[in-house]
């Protein structure tokens, strides 16, 4: 049965308290270091490697702005593993990306303390600035966006964001409950063994359960998903033609950013930039040939295609490929709407379980027959 | 000075698979293979069979040689086979046989096709002109054929050939020849041939229903087929071309479908007292197979008497037939087919589950019909001076199914033995190769030595540079075909391509000076050939090419002769030279980045691990020792011996477990070359093909040892199930029939004084929530005990209460003799198994009778169960010690039930006997010769030498995510703990190229099968765009 603390907090004091029961986790031993976004300096929020507890003040979980992807700074830690136990705190798309990232060997969660927190969205980087700008504060945030109010005069939060149906977070030890909390409190929830034995050195004590905690979950979950299907269908209207989708793709200039930014594209090297990519001017001239003309660079439809054939099943929908874009590409739509099918076909759901094989990650002799045609 | 040795050579009499499998075993030994066949192909039956259960897929290919894959073919076997140390020679009689054991002087005759198969460029035009039309013996008379013809549809090259009765010498033939390929007067050769040993593989006659008395009350109709006859109709180059199954009477679809088992078995009025083993299967098949081609209103039935599901996974392909494909079993002997007015077929049948008579009509019977092995045995014993038994077939060893008694050096295999299913037959032809090889080794004859011309130096790093040869054959340029004029211009204009030749006849002698003519004053790097038949060109080109100081892999043929052909065939139907250029295109493409592809050379440590000290393994212990290879025995308990040489002393068949473990175990401990560790397990087993690492682990105690082995044979066997059913445990007089026969044989148990005595069948196995297959021993044990009972105690009573009697083979006279000591045999079914109660301290047996469809009760002085088999509870930890895998019943998973019943899927694993799944002494003998030989075709040698296209790692772009270790089918790939890098088993992998497509950024990659080179070539064929037109 899951535990619940609560942590009180007055105004402007939500990380004091955070950093209070983070500090004491470090300092009982329950951990050796934290990962967690903190603010850096008087702008911007970064997540941070925390070894000494006394740096643990600029916590800020909540800070509405995820710059690169947890699950891509969780697995240069882990990958090749330090010994050393460390509590990250992510949120559930991040956290979904890591269960992926651990089936493909490039997350070890051994000792990994994971604290998944409520989200109620990102903006993008540029925005979180404005947002700093305009005095907002993560407890204002908390606030305004459990009453849907998320958008600032010219901005909101990402898109990503506003058709997720996981705001909370599952595979995880512990989680940080601010959906249907009470004005000024905020629940750390102890999930696992692991987690327990964390929150009972956190010296925080276990009491008081979130009580308007599911069905402010269910509703939001509700929305989101009624936001996502509706923009699953205009997307698909918009792209139904191999034309109409290269002329959403027409500002690619092939940076390639969204594969750097992506928590799942876990290739060492893409690719795109191996030796299999890398032609002859005479190759370049016999494509040019076919048609008597070729838009250089080329091949900008195949890469996002390969990358929708590579990464689909695994795709979380975090939407850092959007946010990636120098081009202000929405590329968020093509991989979730691609992901929602390719995923249906195997009855997969990417980050739902580590113990779910992901498809065609084995060797079946019968296996989509339908698409194979394989005959007797 | 070393003498020159003669190479061992053998002739194997017979080309279906049981013979092919043991030529191409030998082969792999490194021995010479003569491969005769009467008939005009070679595949024998399976050669017309599109589908084998239990996949219900063809799969021939896969008895081809998994290792050192560039010795031979490697593509559809039913269309032809390939090996360097094979000579096939189809059409070929054996006329007589002179000389004894290992010296044998053998006179073919080889029939003459009238057709050069060198020659013909298989254009057809003389079977069109062909004015005569015979019935086609491959679709069994349901379609007609020509005089010259084509044997095999599905055979490449296609071996056109003259039907000498039929042909009128017309001469139409010969006048549209352009090449000159047709001799009318061609004779016939005798030739005379000295081999060592000879396999004899021929299989035996089948029963033909047009040609006894005993089949005319069923063959009313044309519609009335047997059961090869249906599978062409059911084959996609068979008669419908794979459409409906139709009737041949008229065409129309058939929906009501009737099999009837044991058409000339089981019939001892014609002197056919034996059960042709494979019919039940075969019409469970056919069954299936009609309901997924006609689809769900096909209705199939089959009328049998016992369903005879003996092998492994056969029982779970029944239940599977009957239960999600609907297929109907009646278990009633039809007495006639009678013929309605309106075609269809009438059948009176009594289904003793209902107890009523029906009349019901079909559209279609199907014959299962069976073997008639006493002609073929004769005509063998008497060429070869063998010995027949007393049953009328040729005399075996003892404990033996192939080696012929008292002939050294002679073996039989595949349906010889008795009709044999694809497993056996593939088993057999191991074991005769195995038995063959240990002959030879005895002779001290040679292997073959290769060829060794050295590969010359690879210039593949210099810009590539592709000339191109495109080969005429022989026709004239024009119009129809191609214009070779004009495809050279557009070939040279590519700008990979330095020259361009076009040459005349390129697998003439000519055609070969002219190649090696090229390659030797070429400033290119690649040579591209365009002829017909590369899959057959391209192993000579290979020797070819290193001759001329050229690398053989940047060599490449393609099917130029295929578009050409389509070419000369439908010349309006598009610009075939601009069709041609474009496929040449392609593979320039594809050659110009290719990289040189090298055989890679793996050590071998000679030694073998055999698991499981019974007799299975203690076979395979001594065969391999035999040969001269260090085996190391590895036995759990103190003792060798297992189930069958520590509890049986007899069988029904005269054998004598014991005594023979016995004097196994004898040769065992005298052998210097075989190490026993009793008390051992495996715990754990490191490495691959030629280098494993075992620890052994010494029971109840920390000792460990470690020892090194090329290869792993398997036999871990099994035991007698356990029961708690019909009150077992309750009383003595509830005992199991492994007792029962102890207690006999003991003289422990008295049956003096008994007057009933029932056996139950089947206790706990055939079911679900048991062993769901079927134990295969115990019908047969059932009768070996019953009789034994009868024998002491005539007056006894003996029930045995049964579901289907599996006496397979020539066990149906066992059957027969225990019928006619007054043995009862009752049938029972699974929905009302018989019911036990203790009446007055002794158990009393309920069960109702199927044929009076009354309860009867049995007071029983002796109830005896017969519990199946069930395998080791150890299979678990080895199979974990080992990364192998178990079926769902607990015995060990083969690689292929059907084609590799004695491989695992990882090379270098081989299994024998009970592990396999529960079967007979000369059977589990048999398997274990099977798997020595596999294990002594790479252990004979210090190294392997593995094919040239395999996958390999590159190691910079690897994450180590090890997908491709999971998604690898052959165990080829693994995760180097020690190293943190994915490693390659080349001689295990089998270039499908799994890894390659799971791998998103190529870093696994299958040589000479880059993305590059397969989307350079996609580009090619895109480039030129003619999909517009009307053709492909």
């Amino acid at each position: 049965m899951a535990k619940f603390a609560k942590l009180s907090f007055k105004k402007d004091e939500l990380n004091k308290e955070l950093s209070g029961f983070f500090k004491g986790i470090m300092e009982n031993g329950a951990v050796d270091a934290v990962l967690a976004p903190m603010a850096q300096g008087k702008k911007g929020n970064r997540l941070t490697l925390v070894t000494s507890a006394a740096n643990i003040g600029q916590i800020d979980p909540f800070a509405p702005i995820a710059a690169v992807s947890g699950a891509k700074i969780a697995s240069s830690l882990t990958s090749r593993p330090s010994g050393r136990k460390v509590a990250m705190v992510l949120r559930p798309c991040e956290i979904r990306a890591v269960v992926e990232l651990v089936k493909l060997k490039q997350v070890n969660l051994d000792d990994v303390v994971m604290i998944g927190m409520d989200c109620l969205g990102r903006y993008e980087n540029t925005d979180f600035a404005k947002f700093q700008e305009q005095g907002g504060t993560s407890e204002s945030f908390l606030e305004n966006a459990q009453a849907g109010k998320t958008a600032m005069a010219d901005c909101d939060i990402i898109g990503a964001c506003k058709i997720c149906e996981f705001p909370t977070a599952d595979n995880v030890d512990m989680r940080l409950c601010v959906i249907g909390a009470d004005e000024g409190s905020v629940f750390v929830e102890a999930v696992t063994n692991k987690g327990e034995e964390a929150l009972g050195k956190s010296g925080l004590k276990a009491g008081g359960v979130p009580a308007g905690r599911g069905e402010a979950v269910k509703k939001l979950v509700a929305t989101r998903t009624e936001a996502r299907d509706k923009k699953f269908a205009e997307f698909r209207a918009e792209t139904n033609t191999f034309e109409a989708l290269s002329d959403k793709l027409s500002a690619c200039i092939n940076c390639y950013n969204c594969r750097v930014a992506c928590p799942v594209c876990y290739c060492k090297e893409c690719v795109f930039i191996t030796d299999t990519f890398r032609h002859t001017g005479e190759q370049f001239m016999m494509w040019a040939d076919k048609d008597g003309m070729l838009k250089m660079p080329n091949d900008t439809l195949f890469y996002h295609l390969t990358r929708i054939t590579h990464m689909s099943l695994f795709c979380v929908g975090c939407g850092q490929c959007t946010s990636a874009c120098p081009n202000d590409i929405d590329l968020m739509p093509l991989f979730r709407t691609s992901a929602d099918k390719t995923q249906a076909r195997f009855n997969y759901q990417a980050g739902r379980s580590v113990d779910e094989e992901q498809p065609m990650a084995g060797f079946k002799s019968d296996e989509l027959v339908e698409v194979t045609g394989q005959v007797k | 000075m070393a003498e020159t040795k003669p190479t061992g050579t053998v002739l194997v009499a017979g080309a279906g698979i049981s013979g092919i499998k043991a030529a191409i075993e030998l082969a792999e030994a490194g021995y010479k293979v003569l491969l005769a066949d009467a008939s005009t192909q070679i595949g024998g039956i399976l050669a017309k069979l599109d589908y084998q259960f239990p996949t219900d897929h063809c799969g021939m290919c896969r008895m081809l040689p998994m290792v050192g894959r560039e010795y031979a073919s490697q593509y559809c076997m039913r269309k032809s086979l390939f090996h360097e140390n094979i000579e096939i020679m189809p059409f070929t009689e054996i006329t007589s046989v002179q000389g004894d054991a290992g010296n044998y002087k053998v006179e073919l005759l080889k029939k003459a096709r009238l057709v050069d198969p060198a020659v013909c460029n298989e254009m057809g035009e003389c079977i069109d002109v062909c004015p005569v039309e015979v019935a086609d013996e491959f679709n069994h008379g349901l379609t007609m054929r020509k005089a010259i013809y084509q044997a095999v549809p599905h055979n490449t090259p296609k071996l056109l050939l003259i039907d000498k009765q039929a042909c009128t010498r017309c001469g139409e033939c010969v006048k549209v020849c352009t090449t000159n390929a047709i001799n009318l007067d061609a004779q016939d050769e005798a030739e005379t041939r000295e081999v060592h040993s000879i396999i004899l593989a021929s299989g035996v006659k089948l029963y033909n229903t047009r040609e006894f008395e005993d089949a005319k009350s069923y063959t009313v109709s044309p519609d009335v087929v047997s059961s090869l006859a249906f599978e062409r109709m059911m084959s996609g180059s068979g008669t419908y071309k794979g459409d409906v199954i139709r009737r041949p009477s008229d065409g129309k679809p058939a929906k009501n479908i009737a099999w009837i088992q044991c058409m000339g078995s089981r019939n001892r009025r014609q002197k056919r007292d034996y059960c042709s083993s494979i019919c039940c299967m075969f019409a469970l098949k056919e069954a299936v197979l009609a309901k997924e081609h006609g689809g769900p209103d096909v209705d199939t039935t089959i009328f049998y008497m016992d369903m005879r599901t003996f092998g492994k996974g056969f029982q779970q392909y029944r239940d599977k037939a009957v239960e999600e494909h609907g297929v109907k079993l009646i278990r009633c002997r039809v007495q006639g087919v009678m013929l309605n007015p309106d075609g269809s077929l009438q059948m009176r049948y009594f289904d003793p589950d209902t107890n009523e008579f029906f009349v019901k009509d079909y559209d279609l019977v199907v014959m299962s019909t069976g073997q008639i092995p006493f002609e073929t045995h004769k005509k063998w014993a008497e060429l070869m001076n063998a010995s027949l038994d007393s049953r009328g077939l040729i005399a075996t060893e003892q404990y033996s199914k192939i080696k012929v008694a008292g002939k050294p050096g002679l073996f039989i295999c595949g349906s010889l033995m008795g009709l044999t299913d694809v497993s056996e037959a593939m088993s057999s032809g191991i074991a005769a190769a195995g038995e063959a090889t240990s002959f030879l080794t005895t002779l001290g004859v040679d292997t073959l030595k290769e060829e060794e011309i050295p590969e010359p130096t690879a210039r593949e790093r210099e810009m590539p540079k592709v000339a191109v040869a495109v080969c005429k054959c022989g026709e004239k340029p024009g119009a129809e075909g191609i214009d070779y004029e004009i495809l050279s211009k557009e070939l040279q204009g590519v700008g990979a391509v330095g020259e361009v030749h076009v040459i005349e006849s390129i697998c003439k002698a000519d055609g070969e000076a002219a190649t090696l003519d090229i390659l030797a004053k070429t400033t290119c790097n690649r040579l591209l050939i365009g002829a017909c038949q590369p899959l057959m060109y391209r192993q000579k080109l290979k020797n070819v090419a290193r001759k001329a100081g050229f690398h053989s892999s940047l060599v490449e043929v393609f099917d130029l002769f295929g578009i050409a052909r389509k070419g000369m065939i439908e010349p309006s139907t598009g610009d075939w030279t601009r069709r041609a250029a474009r496929e040449v295109k392609a593979d320039i493409e594809k050659l110009k980045y290719k990289p040189a592809l090298y055989v890679k050379t793996l050590p071998i440590n000679q030694t073998a691990l055999v698991v499981g000290g019974g007799i299975g393994g203690m076979q395979a212990a001594l065969s391999l020792a035999g040969k001269g290879v260090p085996v190391h025995l590895v036995e759990k308990d103190a003792h060798l011996g297992g189930y069958l040489g520590n509890h049986v002393e007899a069988t029904v068949d005269g054998m004598a477990p014991m005594a023979l473990a016995n004097d196994m175990k004898l040769k065992v401990f005298e052998n210097k070359n075989i190490t026993v560790h009793l008390n051992s397990e495996v715990e754990k087993t490191v490495g691959n093909l030629g280098t494993f690492e075992s620890k052994l682990r010494l029971k109840d105690s920390d000792e460990r040892t470690y020892v090194h082995h090329g290869a792993v044979i398997m036999a871990t066997g099994g035991h007698e199930g356990a029961t708690t059913e019909y009150g077992y445990g309750s009383a003595d007089s509830v005992l199991t029939q492994g007792a029962l026969k102890k207690g006999l044989a003991s003289g422990d148990i008295d049956v003096s004084g008994v007057e009933n005595v029932v056996m139950i069948q089947c206790v706990g196995s055939r079911q679900k929530g048991g062993r769901p297959y079927c134990s295969r021993i115990c019908c047969m044990w059932a009768i070996a005990n019953a009789l034994k009972i009868k024998e002491k105690n005539p007056e006894a009573r003996v029930f045995i209460l049964y579901r289907d009697v599996m006496s397979y083979g020539f066990n149906e006279q066992y059957y027969t003799k225990a019928r006619a000591a007054g043995i009862i045999f009752m049938n029972y079914n699974l929905e009302s198994k018989p019911q036990m109660e203790m009446v007055e301290g002794k158990p009393v047996v309920k069960f109702m009778d199927t044929v009076l469809n009354t309860e009867i009760e049995l007071p029983a002085d002796l109830l005896v169960l017969s519990t199946g088999v069930d395998p080791e509870e150890s299979n678990h930890d080895l199979a974990n010690a080992f990364g192998i895998s178990l079926t769902e019943d607990g015995f060990l998973a083969e690689a292929d039930s059907k084609w590799r019943p004695i491989e695992f899927q990882k090379v270098g694993l081989y299994l024998a006997g009970t592990a396999h799944s529960p079967m007979p002494l000369k059977s589990v003998i048999m398997q274990a010769e099977a798997a020595a030989h596999k294990a002594y075709t790479y252990l004979s040698g210090r190294e392997v030498h593995t094919a040239s296209v395999t996958s390999m790692v590159k190691d910079a772009l690897c994450i180590r995510c090890q997908r491709c270790v999971n998604i690898c089918p052959y165990g080829a790939r693994s995760y180097n703990e020690v190293d943190k890098c994915i490693t390659v088993d080349a001689a295990a992998c089998q270039a499908c190229g799994m890894c390659a497509v799971e791998c998103q950024n190529n870093a696994a990659e299958v040589t000479g099968w880059s993305d590059k080179q397969l989307m350079a070539v996609i580009d090619a064929k895109l480039m030129d765009d003619l999909f517009s037109s009307t053709v492909e």
